[in-house]
C-alpha cells in the first residue's frame, strides 16, 4: 500500500513545520474570533431591522451557521497552537498522541463541513434579501397608521425611526407615501368637506394626501421642511416639486437597507472563505506532523528522518482495511490479523 | 519609632518585587485606558463645539490626557525598577535615584486625586456655555445662506434628533425666534404681512416649530404648526399632548449626556487611583527593605521595610528643618535650632 502524497521530513524541516503551524493556528484563532465578531454584529442588526424583513426569509441562518463556523474555526486553532507547541517539546507530547487522531478527523468533517455550509449560504441567501425587504416594507408602511392595533402599534415608530437613522424615504422614493394611507382614521375630522372628498373618491376609501411623513425630512436641506401638497407647484413659494431632492431625503429604504445588509453579507463570507483556507493549511499541516512523528514512533527528538502522508494508503485500500478491522472485531479469527499489521511495516521498510 | 514596619525575609522580598512589577504592567495599561479616556471626551467636546460657542473649556481632557502619558512613563520605569530589584548589581545603580522618584511618585497620585475631582466638578461651566451656544445656534437656525453659519440649520436639526430634545429649555424657545428665513417668506401673502406688522421688531415669529423636534413615539402624525391652537386640529389640546414633541430641552440633554460621561471618568480614573497609590505604598516597602540590608555579604537576611522612618510629626519636623536648611546655606547652628524651635511651639 501506496501512502498518498509522502513527504520525506527530516528534524529541522520538522521544527519549521511546527512552528509555521504555529503562527498559522494563531491567525487561524484570529479569524475564528473575527467571524464571531461580525456574525455577531449582523444577528444585533438583523434584530432591529426584523420587521422590515417578511416572517419567512431566511436570512438569519446565515449569522447564526457562520457563527458555529467560526468557534469551531477558534477551537481548531487552539488545538493547533497547543499541538504545534507540543510538538517541539519531548515531555508534553505524549498526552496530544491519542488526542490529534480524533481531533483531525472532527476538524476535518465538523469544521470544514460547517463552513462550507455557511459559505454556500453567504453566496445563496443575499438573493433572497430582495422579496422579503419588498414584502416587509410594504407590510411596515401600510401599518405606519395602526398606533392603536395591537400587534402594529410600534409600526410607525419604526418606521420613522429607519427612515431618520438610515436617511431614507418610503420604499423606492417619497411617492410611495401618496399611494398609502399614513394618517390614522382617528385623527381625520369627519366635518371636514376637503377630508370626505378625498375618501369618497378613492375606490378602497383610503384618505391618501401628497404629503410625507416627518421623517422623511432631510436636514440638509436649506429651507424648513415641506411635507404637504408636493405635487401642486402653487402651494409653496419659490419651491420647484420636480426637484425635491434636497428637501427630503431621496434615497428609498429598500435601496438602503439592502446595500447595507448585502454589504455585511458579502464581508461575512470573505472572512469565510479565509478562514476556510487557513483551516485547511492548519490541519494538514498538523496531520502531516502527527504522521511524521508516529513514524518515528512518538520520540520528538528523533534525528531520523521520517515520512508524513495524508493517508497510509489509496482509498480503496483504506476500505479494505476497515472492512476487514471490522470483521476481525466480529468473528476473531487468527489468519484475518496478520493483514492489518503488514501495512505498516511495509512503509516503515519504504522510508 | 518607624510607621507601619514590616518584616521581610528574602521570599517575601522577591515575591513583592515581582507583584510589583506586574502591578506596574497593569498600571501602564490603565494609563492608556485614561489617554483614551481623556482623548474620547476632548472629540465628543469638539464634535459639538458649534453649540458651545467654540468656547468650552477643555481643562478636563487635557488633563486626562496629560495623565495617561505620564501614568504610562512613570510606571513603566518603576517596572524596570523593581525587575532590577532583585538583582543587587543592578539595584545600586538606582538607589540614589529612589527617593526623589517616590517623591515625585507621591505628588503624582495627588494631582491625579485632584484630576479625579475636576471630572466631578466642572458641570457647572458647561451647563452656561451650553446655554449660551444653544441660543446663538438657534438664533442663526435661518442664515442657510450666511456663509460661516450656513451649517447651523443642518446642525441643530441632527442635534435635536440625535439627543431627543427641542429648543434651549423647550420647545417653546422656538416661538420667540425667526426660524424661517425671508427668503422663503410669500410677502405678497396677506397673512405674512400681518404677523410681520404686529411684531415690534418685523420678525416672523409663528408657534411652530422645526421638523427635527418631532417625537416618533406619537400615535398621530406630527404637529408642526400652530401648536398653541386646539381648533387649528381635530382631536387636540396643547396642554394635555406630551407625545406630540420632545419635551427635554437640548441644554438638559447635552448637559446630562457629558455629566455621565464625566462621573464614569471620574469614578475609572478614582479607582486607577487607587491602584496606584497601592504600587507607590509596595514600591516604598520594597525600597526601605532592600536598603535594610545592611550586610551585603548576606543578601539572604531578613530586613524590616517602613512607611515612614520615624512617626508623621517628626518626619514632618525633620522635612521642615531641611527645607529651612536648603533656603539659608551658611547660617550658625544657634540660629537653625531657634527656627526649629519656633514651629513646635506653634
Amino acid at each position: 500500500m501506496a501512502p498518498v502524497l509522502p513527504l520525506v521530513l527530516p528534524l529541522q524541516p520538522r521544527i519549521r513545520l511546527a512552528q509555521g503551524l504555529w503562527l498559522l493556528s494563531w491567525l487561524l484563532v484570529l479569524a475564528g474570533g473575527l467571524i464571531l465578531l461580525c456574525s455577531g454584529h449582523l444577528l444585533v442588526q438583523l434584530r432591529h431591522l426584523g420587521t422590515f424583513l417578511a416572517p419567512s426569509c431566511q436570512f438569519p441562518a446565515l449569522p447564526q451557521a457562520a457563527l458555529v463556523a467560526g468557534a469551531v474555526a477558534l477551537g481548531t486553532g487552539l488545538v493547533g497552537v497547543g499541538a504545534s507547541r507540543a510538538s517541539l517539546n519531548a515531555a508534553l507530547y505524549p498526552p496530544w498522541r491519542g488526542v490529534l487522531g480524533p481531533m483531525l478527523v472532527a476538524g476535518t468533517a465538523g469544521g470544514g463541513g460547517l463552513l462550507v455550509i455557511a459559505l454556500g449560504l453567504a453566496l445563496a441567501l443575499p438573493g433572497s434579501l430582495d422579496e422579503a425587504l419588498e414584502e416587509g416594507l410594504g407590510t411596515a408602511l401600510a401599518h405606519y397608521k395602526d398606533t392603536e392595533v395591537p400587534g402594529h402599534c410600534q409600526a410607525k415608530r419604526l418606521v420613522d425611526e429607519l427612515q431618520l437613522r438610515y436617511q431614507c424615504c418610503g420604499r423606492h422614493g417619497y411617492k410611495d407615501w401618496f399611494g398609502v394611507q399614513w394618517v390614522s382614521s382617528r385623527y381625520l375630522d369627519p366635518s371636514d368637506q376637503d377630508v370626505v372628498d378625498r375618501i369618497q373618491s378613492n375606490v378602497e376609501g383610503l384618505y391618501l394626501t401628497d404629503g410625507v411623513p416627518f421623517s422623511c425630512c432631510n436636514p440638509h436641506s436649506p429651507r424648513p421642511c415641506l411635507q404637504n401638497r408636493l405635487s401642486d407647484s402653487y402651494a409653496h413659494p419659490l419651491f420647484d416639486p420636480r426637484q425635491p431632492n434636497q428637501n427630503l431625503w431621496a434615497q428609498g429604504c429598500h435601496e438602503v437597507l439592502l446595500e447595507h445588509l448585502q454589504d455585511l453579507a458579502g464581508t461575512l463570507g470573505s472572512m469565510l472563505a479565509v478562514t476556510f483556507l487557513l483551516q485547511a493549511l492548519v490541519l494538514l499541516g498538523l496531520r502531516y506532523l502527527q504522521t511524521a512523528l508516529e513514524g518515528l514512533g512518538g520520540v520528538i527528538d528523533g534525528e531520523g528522518e521520517t515520512q508524513g502522508y495524508l493517508f497510509p494508503g489509496g482509498l480503496k485500500d483504506m476500505l479494505k482495511t476497515a472492512w476487514l478491522q471490522g470483521g476481525v472485531a466480529c468473528r476473531p479469527a487468527p489468519e484475518e490479523a496478520p493483514p492489518g499489521e503488514a501495512p505498516p511495516k511495509e512503509d516503515l521498510s519504504e522510508a | 519609632m518607624a510607621l507601619l514596619k514590616v518584616k521581610f525575609d528574602q521570599k517575601k522580598r522577591v515575591k513583592l518585587a515581582q507583584g510589583l512589577w506586574l502591578m506596574n504592567w497593569f498600571s501602564v495599561l490603565a494609563g492608556i485606558i485614561i489617554f483614551s479616556l481623556g482623548l474620547f471626551l476632548k472629540i465628543e467636546l469638539r464634535k459639538r463645539s458649534d453649540v458651545m460657542n467654540n468656547s468650552e473649556s477643555h481643562f478636563v481632557p487635557n488633563s486626562l490626557i496629560g495623565m495617561g502619558v505620564l501614568s504610562c512613563v512613570f510606571n513603566s520605569l518603576a517596572g524596570k525598577i523593581c525587575y532590577d530589584a532583585l538583582d543587587p548589581a543592578k539595584y545600586a545603580r538606582w538607589k540614589p535615584w529612589l527617593k526623589p522618584y517616590l517623591a515625585i511618585c507621591v505628588l503624582f497620585n495627588i494631582v491625579l486625586f485632584l484630576v479625579a475631582l475636576c471630572c466631578f466638578l466642572l458641570r457647572g461651566s458647561l451647563e452656561n456655555t451650553l446655554g449660551q451656544g444653544l441660543k446663538n445656534g438657534m438664533k442663526y437656525y435661518r442664515d442657510t445662506d450666511t456663509p460661516g453659519r450656513c451649517f447651523m440649520k443642518k446642525t441643530i436639526d441632527m442635534l435635536q434628533i440625535e439627543f431627543k430634545c427641542c429648543g434651549n429649555n423647550g420647545f417653546r424657545d422656538w416661538f420667540e425666534i425667526q426660524w424661517i428665513s425671508n427668503r422663503y417668506l410669500d410677502f405678497s401673502s396677506k397673512e405674512v404681512k400681518d404677523r410681520i406688522k404686529s411684531n415690534v421688531d418685523g420678525r416672523y415669529l409663528v408657534d411652530g416649530v422645526p421638523f427635527s423636534c418631532c417625537n416618533p413615539s406619537s400615535p398621530r402624525p406630527c404637529i408642526q404648526y400652530q401648536i398653541t391652537n386646539n381648533s387649528a386640529h381635530y382631536s387636540y389640546d396643547h396642554q394635555t399632548e406630551e407625545l406630540n414633541l420632545w419635551v427635554r430641552g437640548c441644554r438638559a440633554a447635552l448637559l446630562s449626556y457629558y455629566s455621565s460621561l464625566m462621573n464614569s471618568m471620574g469614578v475609572v480614573t478614582l479607582l486607577i487611583w487607587l491602584f496606584e497609590v497601592t504600587i507607590t505604598i509596595g514600591l516604598r516597602y520594597l525600597q526601605t527593605s532592600l536598603d535594610c540590608v545592611s550586610n551585603p555579604e548576606e543578601p539572604e537576611s531578613e530586613s524590616e521595610g517602613w512607611l515612614l522612618e520615624k512617626s508623621v510629626p517628626e518626619t514632618w519636623k525633620a522635612f521642615l528643618e531641611s527645607v529651612k536648611k536648603l533656603g539659608k546655606g551658611n547660617q550658625v547652628e544657634a540660629e537653625g535650632a531657634d527656627a526649629g524651635q519656633a514651629p513646635e511651639a506653634g
